[in-house]
């Protein structure tokens, strides 16, 4: 199979950079040198307030009414950065959160995201970074608050204090609301360091409290992008190629119901009408007919042999390296190297709500309303299809029903937008899900070889590891690059793209670790190390999926652990903390879940149980997984959770969004299996791509680790332990190691 | 053509084949009730016939001509959440939300015929609704809130000092 180029396969990869700056880990307090910080803890303050309002800057506004407005720059797709956020401006405002009206932002520099580059949520960075910058936002707006009380009282401000959105002369018991202040208070100097409560004094930091967003979601009255309605609007499904990578070759273009349009678009054929309905019949019943690329991969089969191809041909980029690991395997004896392949699937994201887009475009502007997980990315998209200028795209954002990386890609946005200039109407594009689930952008497949020998004492003295993966980069520059450069000219985007792709890993661009993380940060002792990428590409397009490289690079090293355990007769856990001298963080985790999960002492004999270390994003977890077997069918029984995550904004979103890391990785680890055949992705549905349900889901406990190092995030760091931490617990319950996802007895 | 929708008597006049959630989204422009498979798989689409919980997505209008449907925007009584919403609420339920409405739905139809059901219950009412944010636990222990709350009909605790344990 030739080696296969994103470009090639797609004239429209609505793909996008994702600009990694080297994030440093410091201690308590703040960030590494670097870094730079995102704006919102700078203000302005102003002589000139319009309408009676104050807007010290682009994340927070007054109204003259005394309406708190925030704009949230970190999309919410159920992570809870709607409700941390606020949190965060809540405490140091001295205001109840729930008083904070929350808008999304649109498409502004200042909002990008700060570890990225691009405007974008993910990483499981957003409270991390924002941690300290919002506080001081609100710390700052509350000084000036009072010290406008200071000015009208004619009082101290050492004899003031802010409260509940008032500040309070104790003495006199005189109080004046931050409404009446507003004027003043925008006047004032901007502080410039504003002081930051002690912990001691926190009202919601820390707080076990109730999400912002529940009652509008359980009304149903969250808008989420597939909800948007827009005046004159009409709807949009469009037939596309069931290969990858295929080619329209002809359609029907009469026969069609009264009020449907016909248009070719970049991506297929649009059917459009005045409602899904009406669009959708009309799209089931148009004869299509496409064409097979060459580059069309042809079966995983076929894929799994091209990357063991490859394996072969050359032993990869040296990504972690110590001592020398092939000098060390070659001194031992045949029969003392462990040496086994590993591998994972594609994956789909399979987010609830399906993907859509609302867009508006006409002469010199184009509106764009879906949930997007990087607006500004968003707009190149549109710009790329349409004769609008970037600057003249404007998105706005909605609640995510579901993100996980999918909607980083904005394959979508760049299909309403199309449509919408050339039907010359507004236009709601709608996804179905067998659309959707065959038109993702899917975690990449991955083959894995690992070597390692023991000593006699159990210590683990070589450990190999090739990986063989895409790089999802190849595929994300191709959007997010102009992204970077919102000034650039249209004509250049593909030259910025390709000079991203070719100083990948230089000053200018960082490296793509997609494939690699959470295989070359191995945390375990050992004297020889060698972790090696081979960048194999089969042309199946790939984005980020909830933890991206950790979602196979966990599995494959915590499993293969369990392997040398066995090997040198020892249980699991003890042969994991064992070498975890380097690790103090994520030792502590794994004691705590075996701890709380009462290792090796099952309930009871039917019981089998697995355990699972990892860290990413920063944050440490480990999971203890206990398995019942029942008619041949893997019941998973509890997961007990141990999670370092630093200091905990809400508890109960720490332990949300483990909860929902453990049931995402579980439905992936006994049912997660996108397959190709005959150049097509095959599953469609729900029917054929299996999602656990409530009649799987286990019992889940979450014990947080009391911590004061820096917030680190929560959102993907649930999801890499529980595939191995399974697997461990089948080996125990069956005899048998399971090298690949998905797990089944059958 | 007509059905009840949330007590109101409401007429359209489309393809009798259409599935009842495209007139409740797209005619009607009730978008509480979601789109997630549209092959009856995933439970996004529920709503009640009549008291009962039934996929939307796959009941053509013609099914519910001159029937009562309520959708989750007739749930609430004006301000007062219904129990099942309370308790998903003070429960901390919905990440994303997406698939809520239909999760809801289903639960509250359950509890009008199981007032008090066990987890095999539970089990067997809430397996057509697929939640991918995982927030299973929390729905199961919403149900049971919900039904002490309905039972004893009082507001569900707003106390949130609890370990999620199921």
């Amino acid at each position: 199979m030739k080696q296969l180029t994103s470009e090639s396969i797609r004239q429209q990869p609505s793909v996008s950079r994702r600009q990694f700056i080297k994030t440093v880990s410091v201690g308590a307090s703040g960030f590494g040198l670097g870094l730079s910080l995102p704006a919102c803890s700078s203000i302005t303050s102003s002589n000139d307030s319009v309408e009676g309002a104050w807007q010290p800057n682009a994340w927070l506004r007054f109204d003259a009414s005394g309406r708190v407005v925030f704009t949230l720059d970190r999309v919410e797709m159920g992570q809870g950065t709607y409700t941390g956020f606020a949190t965060l401006l809540a405490e140091e405002l001295e205001i109840a959160p729930e008083q904070i009206q929350v808008v999304f932002a649109g498409v502004d520099k200042v909002y990008r995201n700060a570890r990225i580059g691009i405007q974008a949520t993910g990483e499981s960075n957003s409270l991390a970074i924002n941690w300290e910058p919002l506080r001081r936002l609100g710390a700052s707006a509350r000084q000036m608050f009072v010290a406008a009380a200071s000015q009208t009282l004619q009082v101290p401000e050492a004899s003031l204090k802010a409260e509940q959105a008032k500040v309070v002369h104790a003495a006199s018991g005189r109080t004046l609301e931050y409404r009446e202040l507003i004027k003043l208070a925008a006047k004032q100097t901007v502080p410039e360091q504003p002081e930051l409560k002690s912990p001691k004094d926190y009202r919601y930091i820390g707080k076990p409290s109730q999400r912002l967003d529940s009652s509008a979601k359980v009304l149903g009255q969250a808008t989420f992008g597939i909800d948007v309605q827009h005046e004159n609007m009409r709807y949009a499904v469009v037939r596309r190629s069931p290969y990858i990578g295929g080619r329209l070759l002809d359609y029907q273009r009469d026969g069609l119901a009264p009020g449907v349009q016909v248009i070719e678009i970049e991506s297929g054929v649009a059917l459009v009408a005045d409602s899904y309905y009406l669009a959708r019949t009309a799209a089931d019943a148009l004869d299509v007919r496409w064409q097979k690329d060459d580059s069309t991969p042809e079966s995983n089969q076929a894929i799994f042999d091209y990357y063991a191809q490859e394996a072969d041909k050359q032993p990869g980029e040296l990504v972690r390296e110590q001592g020398d690991v092939e000098a060390a395997l070659q001194a031992e004896p045949e029969g003392k190297v462990l040496e086994f392949e590993y591998r994972a699937p594609f994956l789909a994201h399979a987010t609830m709500e399906p993907m859509n887009c609302v867009a508006h475009v006409r002469e010199g502007r184009a509106d764009i309303w879906t949930g997007t997980q990087a607006p500004d990315v968003a707009r190149v998209a549109v710009a790329k299809v349409t004769e609008v200028s970037l600057s003249d795209v404007h998105v706005h954002g909605q609640f995510l029903g579901g993100g996980f990386g999918r909607r980083l890609t904005q394959d979508f946005v760049a299909e309403a937008a199309e449509i919408s200039e050339k039907s010359g109407h507004p236009i709601k594009l709608v996804w179905s899900r067998e659309d959707d689930m065959q038109n993702d952008w899917y975690r990449p497949a991955s083959l894995h070889r690992l070597k390692a020998s023991l000593d006699d004492a159990g210590n683990i003295k070589a450990w190999q590891h090739q990986v063989v993966c895409p790089e999802i980069f190849d595929w994300y520059v191709w959007d997010a690059a102009p992204a970077l450069y919102p000034s650039a000219p249209k004509f250049m985007y593909g030259m910025l793209a390709r000079t991203g792709l070719l100083t990948e890993g230089g000053a200018l661009t960082p490296k793509d670790r997609s494939a690699f993380e959470g295989a070359d940060s191995l945390p375990y002792d050992c004297e020889h190390i060698a972790v090696r990428h081979v960048k194999a590409d089969a042309g199946v397009p790939i984005s980020y999926w909830r933890s991206v490289g950790h979602s196979h690079n966990a599995f494959v090293t915590e499993a293969f652990m369990d392997e040398l355990a066995h090997a040198a007769g020892q249980d699991s856990y003890q042969f994991k903390r064992d070498k975890l001298a380097s690790s103090p963080r994520l030792k502590a985790v794994l004691d705590l879940a075996a701890q709380k999960g009462n290792w090796g002492k099952p309930d009871s004999a039917k019981r089998f149980q697995g355990i699972a270390a990892h860290k990413s994003f920063h944050s440490y977890v480990a999971q203890m997984v206990e398995l019942e077997l029942e008619n041949q069918q893997i019941k998973v029984k509890k997961v007990v959770c141990a999670v370092d995550c630093g200091v905990v904004v809400n508890p109960d979103i720490v332990r949300m969004q483990m909860e929902s890391g453990i049931v995402f990785a579980l439905t992936a680890a006994l049912y997660g299996d996108i397959q190709i055949q005959d150049g097509a992705v095959l599953q469609s549905n729900f029917h054929d791509y299996q999602m656990l349900r409530m009649n799987e889901s286990p019992e889940i406990e979450v014990h947080i680790v009391d911590s004061q190092e820096a917030p680190s995030g929560v959102g993907e760091p649930g999801v890499p332990p529980l595939a191995p931490a399974l697997a461990g617990a089948l080996f125990k319950a069956t005899g048998k190691r399971f090298r690949s996802t998905p797990f089944s007895l059958a | 053509m007509k059905f009840e929708l949330n007590g109101q008597t409401v007429t359209v006049d489309v393809d009798p084949n259409m599935p009842l959630l495209w007139v409740l989204r797209d005619e009607l422009g009730m978008t509480g009730t979601k789109f997630g498979c549209g092959k009856g798989l995933c439970g996004a689409c529920t709503v009640h016939f009549n008291g009962q919980a039934i996929r939307s997505c796959v009941t053509p209008l013609a099914a519910v001509l001159d029937q009562q449907i309520t959708t989750i925007e007739g749930l609430a009584e004006g301000e007062q959440l219904h129990p099942v919403q309370q308790a998903w609420v003070d429960n901390n339920v919905p990440q994303c939300g997406y698939c809520q409405p239909g999760q809801i739905m289903s639960a509250s139809a359950l509890l009008s015929t199981n007032p008090a059901p066990d987890d095999e219950a539970i089990d067997l009412a809430m397996s057509g609704n697929i939640c991918r944010c995982g927030t299973y636990p929390r729905i199961r222990q919403a149900i049971k809130d919900a039904a002490h709350s309905m039972k004893h009909n009082v507001q569900a605790a707003s106390d949130l000092a609890y370990e999620v344990k199921v």
